[in-house]
């Protein structure tokens, strides 16, 4: 907990020097992307990290979130400070009427209905043009007035500490609720449904906080999205997001909160590093991904805790039933 | 409802509980009550219905017929969670924990009840939060204590031994503060020697955590040693109700149950 607390602050430390330091644009627009997928990893492991189920269709609330903020901007002429917050607020809305259906199932069918959600959204940014545009989607997005006759450069300074703020807002709710009693109660449910219920907790009622929490700050992350990039279309909800996003919990590891922050800047540095081999790129991700889940199950941060566990340890005693659980089959 | 009693009301009271499953009459016609500050055996051979009794009262199966009552509250067919809520906590027979958290946090997880907050003050604690946690934190600990797995407070659940893991659940179960504690099966993979600790535990248990204490156990040693009253099932139906003398002097209880196990 003090560790996880502290390695954020020195993280957060380091983030907030960065843009000083360097003057690259190029080199700030990673840094903001990796805060941007940080956000979105985050949310992600919410869901399944925290809830315990795979959620496909994440993209739903990127995606709801994205398109609000570009409409607010564009048709009702809302500032940046309006936007994103709503977008989040929308998310959320739309996380809680997603959760109220999917959280009551499990494993595959939770996996196929989300993933369904996220493809009707899509469908419908595609079609219905008079709100969406359709496929042309929403261009021209406003940028704040802050930004109008300044450099380049300090725009991109200025989204990265917005960015940085969007971030330190996810992570200190994401903290708040891991270590509380309400996370507690999430984490009891995902371990074991029939103990949760021995001692009080309504599974349900647990499963949809994290739900519901995870699509408000992916919706915060789609509103940034669509004032940086200032163009929104249905892409916002394709799959490579999700994969991308997926890719990241699992590497960084799933369950914690530092995990997703060293996937979201692992995997976009990668994914930046790579952009030349385009073909090979979603391949070379897959093997990683195979790798990871082969060898690493809980991720890097999962791997790094077993092995200073295992260097304190005390002597397994014999578990009671035969645990079939590949721990860090690499270690 | 405004019956006078003059001797203590029953903590729980069970009438004409039934469930089938399908065709199976899995329990018929049981009517037991529970008294504060009673230990309280349910016994009978394997599938006579013990444990589709404890899932009929702790509401994870629900009653094809009957009624069951809770400190005078009619709980028949509620919700898991909300009858714990009301006091009424158990263990199960397949050992149930939270597997990949250690002893202590499985321990504090079960303090949920008390830790409860609002939503505004998981994100923004205030003062009394902290406080709330702490003495969660401080119970949890008298817990692990209490249930001699002092040694084991940082171990994760899944390398325990069977003994441990026993001892762990009902850990777990006194975090939730109830007032009738329902055992299935605690003291399995217990050697005889932690069986006899363990019930002296249970005895302590019984006057300071506790009001009651139903137990489901195969281990005569133990119930006979710590129940003040019994109830022997057989094919989903009672047997015979009484003192522990009372029920081993049972003939039929001796022919269906206890002279089978003693040959």
């Amino acid at each position: 907990m003090k560790l996880e607390r502290n390695s954020l602050l020195i993280l957060a430390a380091l983030a907030a020097v960065f843009p000083l330091l360097v003057t690259d644009q190029y080199l700030l627009h990673i840094g903001i992307m990796v805060l941007f997928y940080a956000v979105l990893a985050s949310s992600l492991n919410l869901i399944v990290g925290y809830v315990g189920e795979f959620s496909l269709g994440h993209t739903a609330f990127l995606g709801l979130g994205a398109y609000t903020a570009a409409i607010l901007s564009t048709r009702y002429g809302l500032p940046m400070w309006a936007t994103v917050p709503l977008a989040g607020l929308l998310s959320a809305g739309l996380g809680s009427l997603i959760g109220a259906i999917t959280l009551r199932l499990q494993g595959p069918y939770f996996v196929i209905i989300t993933l369904a959600f996220a493809e009707v959204l899509r469908i419908i940014a595609n079609n219905w043009v008079g709100v969406t545009n359709g496929p042309m989607g929403i261009a021209g997005i406003a940028q704040p007035d802050i930004l109008a006759s300044a450099s380049t450069l300090f725009a991109k300074r200025f989204y990265f500490y917005i960015a940085l703020a969007i971030a330190g807002v996810a992570l200190y709710l994401a903290y708040r609720f891991v270590y509380s009693n309400t996370g507690r109660a999430a984490v009891t449910v995902r371990e074991n449904r029939y103990v949760a219920q021995s001692v009080g907790i309504q599974p349900f009622a647990y499963a949809m906080r994290a739900f519901v929490l995870g699509a408000f700050l992916a919706g915060l992350a789609g509103g940034f999205y669509a004032h940086y990039i200032s163009f929104v279309g249905a892409d916002v909800f394709r799959f490579s997001f999700m994969a991308t996003m997926i890719i990241m919990v699992l590497i960084g590891g799933k369950g914690t909160l530092l995990g997703p922050l060293v996937g979201a800047l692992l995997v976009t540095l990668m994914e930046e590093y790579l952009r030349e081999a385009q073909e090979l790129r979603m391949s070379i991700f897959g093997l990683i991904v195979m790798l990871v889940v082969l060898f690493l199950p809980k991720g890097l941060m999962g791997f790094l805790t077993l092995r200073r566990e295992r260097r304190g340890d005390q002597g397994d005693a014999p578990g009671c039933t035969p645990h079939v659980q590949a721990q860090g089959g690499a270690a | 409802m405004s019956q006078v009693q003059s001797f203590p009301a029953p903590l729980l009271s069970v009438h004409g509980l039934e469930k089938t499953f399908g065709g199976l009459k899995a329990v018929q016609a049981m009517n037991f009550e529970v008294k504060p500050g009673e230990i309280f055996g349910l016994i009978g051979p394997n599938g006579a219905g013990k444990t589709t009794c404890f899932n009929l009262i702790t509401g994870f199966y629900t009653p094809s017929a009957g009624r069951v009552m809770f400190q005078g509250e009619d709980i028949t067919g509620r919700k898991p969670y909300a009858i714990a809520q009301k006091g009424l906590v158990r263990s199960f027979q397949k050992t149930n924990v939270l597997k990949s958290l250690t002893v202590f946090e499985n321990i504090l997880a079960g303090h949920y009840l008390a830790a409860r907050q609002s939503l505004l003050d998981t994100f923004f604690p205030r003062a009394h939060v902290r406080l709330a946690e702490q003495a969660a934190r401080d119970s949890a600990a008298q817990i692990v204590e209490t249930m001699g797995l002092a040694k084991r407070l940082n171990t994760p659940a899944h390398v325990l031994s069977c003994g441990e893991l026993r001892l762990l659940e009902v850990g777990v179960a006194l975090a939730a503060k109830p007032t009738l504690l329902m055992l299935d099966e605690p003291a399995a993979g217990l050697n005889s020697q932690e069986a006899l600790a363990f019930g002296e535990t249970l005895k302590q248990l019984r006057r300071t955590q506790v009001q009651s204490i139903v137990i489901v156990e195969h281990n005569m040693g133990l119930v006979m040693g710590i129940c003040d009253r019994l109830v022997v099932m057989n094919f989903g139906q009672k047997l015979a109700e009484g003192t522990p003398t009372q029920v081993q002097g049972n003939p039929q209880v001796v022919e269906a149950y206890l002279g089978k196990a003693r040959a």
